[in-house]
């Protein structure tokens, strides 16, 4: 009952954290500044750039900001926060998400299941992760856009044990929220260099997925489900970032890093490790109407710290461990990953632009802290509405 | 001690910021046997010919094809440009005016006149107004879209002498038949005095303002005459603008009921 209470109120204390510094960047934004936040810093720059344009007959644009009526307004639809938007402008998205992973592997090695079962009771053997992803953003002002982010994850595992029984364990429910504010940096536009567009994320993920997931297996019914299949860190994780994207022509191209960054340790008296992101991608516009891309996408995630005291790690006399996904030290890896995507564009209809978005792709490169699944693709499929 | 110096410090910098806006604030007035001055502006050579534009997005709204004449003469005359008397500190009230896009299209200026300049821009045929006109610095402008399309209204502070380098202002979604308010700060303006107005849908959509303090401006007619009156007798700049052609300028002094012919040649 005291444990109950605890728990209930670093949950309660965490969530309250996060919307207080949330609401602090948020309040920040609304108050302080309207327009780039490194706007009027250049002035070097922008003279030099200006003799340019005028040499060349041409204009440059300082600010100019999003535009959504390109298919590659935006960017591939696995990344978030890849643009911000004007004042006063909403984008309501939804996304699907499928990710699948089979295979163990350690280090850059395949490893079979009979090998992982040398040294564990229970191997997983496959996993699919399904996410639908509700998200609006919003122009707060010519500085600052918010974007909020619900997701509903599915999960389930396939797993084989020493008897060669399989066993499936399922877990679903909210995800962690997303709150974040994307900044404006600097924008500026020359027709003979393209538009170059920088802006900052701020965001906090609120702790509002299941970290005691519980499901029936051969150990016993209604069984702690461990670290792979928890819908949510147990953390308020700060999310800081930096974008770049850029136009020129039919071409359109962008950079992004991320972060997740946890703070402390959740309910169950672990932390998830921090997870970091780039992603580089490009996009041609075939017709005003479509354009495809290409992702490369690397990921670094790493081992969970301190362990959950109530998930069983080994089972028996002998201490055997009993599944890699327990292990805490079995959670990190990098992997690189190659996507293609397809953007289109639909006609405005009273004035809402819609844009769906495709994309897939797979790792071509997995360096991971094993035995653990290797990931084998992922597919996303979005719906955006700026209004 | 130290109350007394925050005191004394708060006083100081409430006066400098009075002072200040004092300086700048244009103050209506009657004026007694004002002076008037008119002229023509022209142009020499061959003027740039109209930019032709295919219309891919909402033609049935815009027209199938439209042309934007940027700089428009007839014979020889300029039309289009606007003549500001500079350094009128106090003086007659503003005019109510209207100015009127060239068709297709049926976007106009109008000024509401009084203590202010009260710019409305009436947005209709996929056209903002005329190429040229005026605006205040931080005084509301109303934007209306009369169409029955979205028009995304880009709004810039222009600097160099043709306006090549431009500073977002604005960049907002106008839908149909909505309204907004929106303020060209004198902050975001610094010491420019050129604004461009541009829609993001439709490039042929182009307008410039001219950053006015006082009524005494004028934008010349079809035969480039222009005319501003009842003038406070004094020193002035008279300056005029055109936003692919520059800007010139002449000293004048007014006298009292004087009548005064200044006129403005510009060239290629």
């Amino acid at each position: 009952m005291d444990t109950g209470n605890v728990e209930w109120k670093t949950g309660i204390r965490n969530i309250c954290f996060g919307v207080l510094v949330c609401g602090v960047f948020l309040g920040v934004g609304a108050k302080t500044v309207e327009g780039a936040l490194l706007e009027g810093l250049l002035d070097g720059f922008e003279e030099t750039l200006g003799e340019s344009a005028e040499a060349k007959g041409e204009r440059l644009i300082i600010g100019n900001f999003y535009q959504a009526e390109r298919p590659d307004s935006h960017g591939p639809i696995g990344v978030m926060g890849d643009h911000t938007h004007n004042k006063g402008e909403f984008m309501f998205s939804y996304r699907y998400m499928r990710m699948f992973m089979d295979k163990n592997r350690d280090g850059t090695d395949n490893v079979s299941d009979n090998e992982v079962l040398q040294d564990f009771v229970v191997t997983p053997t496959e996993m699919t992760t399904q996410m639908h992803m509700f998200g609006a953003m919003y122009g707060l002002n010519d500085t600052v856009t918010l974007m909020a982010m619900f997701p509903y994850v599915m999960k389930s595992m396939e797993h084989k044990n020493r008897a060669g029984v399989k066993f499936k364990t399922n877990a679903s429910g909210i995800g962690d929220i997303k709150l974040a504010s994307l900044w404006r940096l600097y924008a500026f536009e020359m027709p003979s260099i393209g538009a170059h567009r920088f802006h900052l994320q701020t965001g906090m993920s609120l702790p509002s997925g299941d970290i005691k997931p519980r499901d029936n297996t051969p150990l016993g019914n209604n069984s702690l489900l461990p670290y792979p299949m928890r819908l949510g860190s147990g953390t308020v994780d700060m999310l800081p970032g930096l974008t770049y994207t850029g136009v020129k022509h039919d071409v359109s191209w962008g950079f992004q890093a991320k972060g997740r960054i946890p703070l402390g340790y959740n309910q169950q008296g672990y932390q998830e490790g921090k997870r970091y992101d780039l992603n580089s991608w490009g996009a041609y516009r075939w017709a005003d109407w479509i354009s495809t891309s290409a992702r490369f996408n690397w990921k670094q995630w790493f081992n969970i710290k301190r362990e959950d005291g109530q998930l069983p790690t080994t089972i028996g006399p002998a201490n055997t461990p009993i599944v890699p996904t327990a292990e805490t030290d079995l959670r990190g890896g990098k992997r690189l990953d190659l996507l293609g995507g397809i953007n289109i564009l639909f006609p405005d209809f009273k004035g809402l632009e819609n844009h769906l978005n495709v994309e897939a792709g797979a790792p071509i490169y997995q360096d991971l802290d094993g035995p653990q699944l290797k990931q084998s693709y992922s597919f996303w499929v979005g719906w955006q509405i700026i209004l | 001690m130290e109350n007394k110096f925050r005191w004394l410090s708060g006083i100081v910098v409430l006066t400098i910021i009075t002072g200040t806006s004092m300086t700048h604030a244009y103050e209506v007035g009657e004026v007694r046997d004002g002076g008037t001055i008119s002229g023509q502006v022209t142009f020499l050579g061959s003027p740039p010919e109209a930019v032709h534009f295919n219309v891919d997005k909402n033609p049935e709204i815009c027209g199938q094809e439209r042309s934007l004449m940027k700089v428009d003469v007839r014979n020889g005359f300029l039309t289009g440009a606007v003549v500001v008397l500079e350094g009128v500190e106090k003086g007659k009230p503003f005019l109510p005016q209207a100015w009127t896009g060239t068709a297709p299209g049926e976007g106009d200026f109008q000024h509401r006149g009084g203590n202010s300049l009260g710019l409305r821009v009436n947005t209709k045929g996929c056209n903002f107004g005329p190429f040229t006109g005026v605006v205040a610095a931080d005084q509301p402008i109303q934007f209306g879209n009369q169409d029955s399309i979205k028009h995304i209204l880009h709004t810039f502070v222009a600097k160099g002498r043709r306006g090549s380098v431009l500073r977002t202002i604005h960049n907002r979604d106008i839908h149909p038949d909505h309204e907004m308010h929106l303020t060209v700060s004198s902050g975001k303006l610094q010491d420019s005095r050129m604004v461009r107005l541009a829609c993001n849908r439709h490039d042929f959509m182009e307008n410039w303002l001219y950053v006015v303090k006082h009524p005494y401006f004028a934008i010349t007619d079809e035969e480039g005459q222009f005319v501003i009156d009842n003038i406070p007798q004094g020193h002035y700049t008279l300056r005029a603008w055109h936003p692919l052609l520059g800007l010139q300028e002449q000293e004048v002094q007014v006298a009292p009921g004087m009548a005064m012919g200044k006129n403005f040649g510009f060239s290629e």
